[in-house]
């Protein structure tokens, strides 16, 4: 008797634990859908540039959070695409920017809120930055910005009045104290003598 | 029960062709060196051990049967009487067992030699690089510009060997044809080698052999055996690049997919060069879509473009936002990539 | 009554040597800007330059002074003995920020200026003091082509021709500019800047045509050079640097020195199948003329991707310097710097066109110093590598091969995708485009160049156009001995450096040596030195307000005084992190500085203009008691 109990109980639990499973892999990612769905499109129709005529404090749509929030895997798969969409070509693999701009630090010509990013990367921006709405599905694109939130120079969405008035913190970007870095390899093994070096 | 399987298993055994047929996977005929001779010694032990099986079957329903003489009674004396010489039956099993095994021991061994290389050097060197869930292909010509990139479905030629390297962009997978060659786990971090080779004209379905995710199961893909010269012409179609439409569906087509294909796809010759998803250049050459999912056919290839988490819930290609016209013309476009 | 004698003819003699002295006095006096330098610098080469077109010694009508891109100015007011009395004469801040990598052009007694984006020319009158603005010219690039330059939004300079101002944008149109009005003579689009592709590099005038060519090594550009007629800027003819023989401008004269360039369609073949069309091999850099043999000689960029297993092969004809006729564009001979290029070496460095005694004849060669840590000596009527020795530490080869002219490459340091490597030189090479010159005087070359390692990762990359086709993940640190730059004297028949000067920052402005035997140039931190060519004595320096990467020139005033000009303002590739944390790492500018002896101009000291505007000299007693 006691041997079906256990039976019968580590059958639910396999079975749980598969359905459970089930819903976790849709997309081909572990990352699970967002619950209240993706924002609509006049969610985003309400996100301005910069800030709205007539308004002070912004409007409620700035506030949009990341549907991903809170989903270590998202960031993960944010950064794949980060590498395979080529974003690292022009903002560097580490996002400390190159021929795009800085993405780790609190400067954002276009707004650091989430749903600025997401607008940026969907819509593209005048100096270069290329519209990637069309090539790339919205769960792609939220993604991608949480990867860029894991980067530590984004605004918060709670915060979004602060973000547009500029109430940040602002950064310490030179520090005074380095010296020249030198090579950290010791690449002994396979340099050869420098036949070149000046001999007055 | 036991009446049925052996019916089924004696029909197998009758009519392989027809059975096998529908049966792409059956392993138990193979076409090519580098599996026949395991199949050979597949046969050959089976066929050992259902030998071994009857003998001593006959051997233990010999000695549970076997009458033995009643002698008159005796005083002071068993009835049963304990006959001598019963070493002479263990020596000849141990002696007819031991030559057996190492028999098979020997053949096992020369199997695996066998198998390991191929009889020449490989002409053909195919580099595959397994991803969640499809099968991306580049060809080693000899020369740098006969090296492309293709997926999912090889083509070698009759009679020759070919070496596969085979190396995963995420998860182990595995390669098997398995008419063909045994399984070739694909490891992430280093490159294995694998080699087979078609004896016979013919299509050979491959599967991924290790659970690698959700859609494992539909991670198949074809290796097409051809004639030399049907190979030598298909080899040059894939090298050639896909022409730009000049006009009409198709070069409308062909700026919808350059807006939301490119990114992943390549199409040479068109300026979608992505490394994500399958190159498609020459899309319309394969048989298959979608690693062996499904046949490659009009109706299909506009269900997978326009819904492919229906049919292959979890790969990684989106639902596309296209509206039907502009469905129509990549279709159009599409149809174009010979 | 005293009778007075006629001096004797004795005595009168006795005042001949006084009399002489007077007369040279004289004579010295009145040609104060002519002194004749002592012949005491010596030749150690004994190279000989052809300053062919011979432009007039006090303008600077292009930017490299001449066809051979020697960057030498006979001018020898300021010398060794009094550079050290250089001040400031006058600045101009011409409103930009980012990398100032150009030179200005004196033509007459204008001062032609061109900034990085958005690539405003102006146009500085010379004969006004403080060198007022005489017209600006506005071109308006389209600002997507921001996003698509590499290293920062630079422009390297203007050509001037047949009374145009004529030079690139950074959004692919090459413009002509009147030099009188500022007005556009003609504007012509070369490419289209959503692709990917920029263009930066300096025109380049031979006669009525001018050269120009696009930037994108690292986009997957198709790289070309294009032949445009200079009044009506029609495109006269393009050769791509990837292709059929067709597309590359190759036909039945082509003939290159080394085997592994002969055959038909290389820059087809000797890529997997598709891959030459974003093989990159961009013409970004600079170009030379011989006029005898009527030949250009310019390099291509790296080929694309930055990841070399993608695409295995020569990848011809990228990291290639090509020589070709300069009216049809028809190659005439090639050599590939870097085969199968996996460290982004590109090809594109000044070729130094010379006449230098080798072995007991006199060579035609170039001497070229590439990214890849080689300087070459290299015949440049056939393409035969005459030396080959490096320059900065290296250890992607360990040595050259002058049988095959191929560099022998070490196959640890050759990148495979997801492995980290020190690779030295890095990306930006032993030195890059900052262009070196050459002294007829000394026999030597001059050039600031790099000691910088990289560790690079690889990553595969796909194609999506107008996004990078790149996949080098890399950091630059300083090789052994800690300086990031070094400024030279090289000696190109030997293969061997004969002074240099350590810097702790990177020296990536180009170069410029006078007849005073003075040689200027400056640094990433903003210090512009005078140094002694003959001995690279360090004669004096000067503190500018942003970094150093333009390319220095000197030339004479209305006022017939010698003038050093050269921008500041840092930017370009010294800002892809190699020193930006460094202490002392400038802020970004856009001043151009012009100095001269004690700071004299036309604004003021001795031998200054009368200008209408200058205000009449204050009475001394103005205001005071009377004085008796």
């Amino acid at each position: 008797m006691n041997i079906r109990i256990a039976q019968w109980v580590l059958s639910a639990l396999t079975v749980s634990v598969f359905l459970t499973a089930c819903s976790r892999t849709e997309g081909g990612s572990a990352v699970a859908p967002p619950k209240q769905g993706f924002p609509s499109e006049e969610v985003f129709d309400q996100v301005p540039v910069g800030h709205t005529a007539g308004v002070i404090g912004g409007t409620t749509a700035l506030s949009t959070p990341n549907p991903y929030e809170g989903q270590p895997q998202a960031i993960q798969e944010g950064k794949a695409l980060y590498r395979k969409m080529n974003c690292a070509g022009c903002h560097a693999y580490d996002g400390s920017g190159n021929m795009g701009p800085s993405l780790i630090d609190t400067y954002w010509r276009y707004g650091g809120l989430p749903v600025q990013i997401y607008k940026s990367i969907h819509d593209g921006r005048p100096q270069g930055m290329p519209a990637w709405g069309d090539a790339l599905p919205p769960e792609d694109i939220w993604k991608i910005v949480s990867y860029i939130e894991s980067l530590g120079g984004t605004a918060p969405a709670t915060g979004y009045q602060g973000a547009l008035q500029g109430d940040r913190p602002g950064e310490q970007v030179a520090p005074e104290t380095l010296e020249a870095p030198t090579s950290t390899t010791k690449g002994g093994t396979s340099s050869p003598p420098n036949p070149g070096e000046a001999k007055p | 029960m036991m009446q049925r399987d052996a019916l089924i298993l004696g029909g197998l055994l009758v009519s392989p062709g027809s059975a096998l047929a529908r049966m792409p996977m059956a392993y138990l005929r193979t076409f090519g060196p580098a599996a026949d001779p395991i199949t050979r010694l597949g046969w050959g032990l089976g066929l050992v051990s259902i030998a071994v099986v009857l003998i001593i079957a006959a051997l233990l329903l010999g000695s549970i049967f076997h009458k033995r003489r009643m002698l008159p009674e005796e005083p002071n004396q068993l009835a049963v009487r304990r006959e001598g010489g019963g070493m002479r039956w263990i020596y000849i099993g141990v002696g007819i067992s031991s030559v057996v095994l190492v028999a098979c021991m020997i053949w096992t061994l020369m199997t695996t030699a066998l198998v390991s290389n191929p009889p020449v050097a490989p002409v053909l060197t195919v580099q595959v690089t397994a991803s969640q869930w499809w099968w991306g292909l580049r060809y080693v010509g000899q020369d740098p510009a006969r090296t492309f990139i293709t997926a999912n479905e090889i083509h070698v030629p009759v009679g020759q060997p070919v070496r596969f390297e085979l190396s995963s962009a995420d998860v182990i997978h595995s390669f098997w044809v398995p008419q063909l060659a045994g399984k070739m786990d694909i490891i992430p971090g280093q490159t294995n080698v694998t080699w087979l080779q078609a004896d016979r004209p013919g299509v050979y379905r491959g599967q991924c052999a290790v659970f690698c995710g959700a859609e494992h199961a539909r991670m198949a893909f074809v290796v097409i055996a051809d004639e030399p010269k049907d190979f030598s012409a298909w080899l040059d179609g894939q090298i050639k690049q896909a022409a730009m439409p000049a006009s009409g569906p198709a070069e409308q087509g062909a700026r919808v997919f350059l807006a939301h294909c490119a990114a992943c796809h390549t199409v040479r010759g068109s300026g979608a060069a992505g490394l994500v998803g399958p190159d498609l250049t020459h899309l319309m050459s394969r048989h298959t879509l979608a690693a062996g999912l499904l046949p490659n056919t009009p109706g299909n290839l506009a269900g997978w473009v326009s819904n492919p988490q229906h049919l292959k819930p979890g790969s990684r290609m989106p639902n596309p936002t296209l509206s039907g016209p502009e469905l129509a013309d990549v279709m159009a476009y599409l149809n174009t990539l010979q | 009554m005293k009778v007075i004698n006629p001096p004797s003819i004795f005595s009168m003699l006795r005042l001949l040597p006084f009399a002489g002295l007077w007369v040279l006095a004289l004579v010295m006096a009145m040609s104060p800007c002519e002194t004749k330098a002592a012949d005491a610098t010596s030749s150690a080469t004994g190279a000989t330059l052809n300053f062919a077109p011979g432009d007039p010694a006090g303008e600077w009508r292009s930017q490299a002074r001449d066809y051979a891109n020697s960057r030498y100015s006979p001018l020898n007011q300021i010398n060794t003995e009094n550079v050290h009395n250089l001040r400031i004469a006058w600045t101009f801040n011409d409103g930009t920020l980012h990398g100032h990598e150009a030179a200005p052009l004196v033509v007459g007694d204008t001062m032609y200026l061109v900034t990085p984006f958005p690539d405003i020319a102006y146009a500085l009158d010379l004969t006004q003091p403080g060198a007022a603005i005489k017209w600006t010219y506005k071109p308006n690039p389209s600002p997507i082509a921001i996003g698509k330059a590499c290293c920062d939004v630079v422009d390297r300079g203007s050509a001037y021709a047949n009374g145009k101002l004529i030079y690139n944008l950074l959004d692919d149109h090459t413009v002509a500019v009147d030099v009188k009005t500022g007005k556009e003579v003609w504007r012509t689009k070369m490419g289209n800047v959503e692709s990917g592709e920029t263009m930066t590099m300096a025109p380049f005038v031979v006669g009525n045509k001018v050269f120009v060519g696009d930037s994108g090594g690292e986009m997957g550009v198709h790289g070309w050079i294009a032949a445009l007629d200079v009044d009506t800027g029609k495109e006269l003819w393009r050769a791509y640097s990837t292709g059929s023989d067709q597309q590359v401008r190759i036909g039945a004269n082509f003939k290159p020195y080394y085997p592994w360039m002969v055959g038909k369609d290389l820059g087809i073949k000797t890529w997997p199948a598709g891959m030459w069309k974003h093989g990159a091999g961009s013409v970004w850099g600079w170009i030379s003329y011989d006029p005898d043999s009527n030949l250009i000689y310019y390099g291509t960029s790296n080929p694309g991707p930055r990841v070399p297993t993608q695409r295995p092969g020569y990848n011809l004809w990228t990291s290639t310097i090509f020589a070709r006729d300069a009216d049809t564009g028809m190659a005439r001979w090639a050599y590939q710097y870097t085969p199968h290029d996996e460290w982004d070496y590109d090809g594109v460095n000044e070729s130094i066109l010379m006449d230098l005694p080798m072995n007991g004849r006199v060579r035609k060669v170039l001497v070229h110093f590439d990214r890849n840590a080689y300087a070459y000596t290299i015949d440049r009527t056939t393409g035969e590598v005459l030396m080959a020795a490096p320059f900065a530490y290296l250890n992607w080869s360990t040595g050259f091969d002058m049988k095959t002219g191929m560099p022998i490459v070490n196959p640890a340091e050759e990148p495979k995708p997801g492995v980290k490597l020190h690779v030295c030189p890095p990306d930006i090479g032993g030195k890059d485009w900052q262009p070196s010159a050459a002294s007829p005087r000394t026999g030597l070359v001059y050039a600031g160049i790099f000691n910088i390692c990289m560790d690079v990762t690889d990553n595969e990359v796909g194609y999506i156009p107008s996004t990078p086709y790149d996949g080098m993940n890399m950091s630059r640190s300083a090789a052994p001995g800690g300086n990031l730059g070094e400024f030279m004297a090289w000696n190109p028949v030997t293969g061997k450096k004969v002074w240099s000067i350590k810097e702790k920052f990177m020296t990536m402005s180009g170069a410029v040596v006078t007849g005073g035997d003075v040689v200027f140039y400056g640094t990433a931190d903003g210090w512009f030195r005078a140094v002694d060519a003959r001995n690279g004595k360090v004669l004096w320096s000067q503190k500018l307000g942003s970094g150093v990467i333009g390319q220095p020139i000197t030339y004479l005033g209305p006022d017939h005084r010698q003038y050093i000009a050269i921008y500041s303002g840092i930017g370009g590739a010294a800002t892809v992190r190699a020193d930006k944390s460094l202490k002392g790492f400038p802020a970004e500018g856009g001043t151009l500085y012009v100095f001269s002896l004690n700071g004299d101009s036309v604004s003021n000291g001795a031998g200054q203009l009368n200008s209408k505007n200058d205000a009449a000299p204050a009475s001394a007693n103005s205001g005071g008691s009377p004085t008796h």
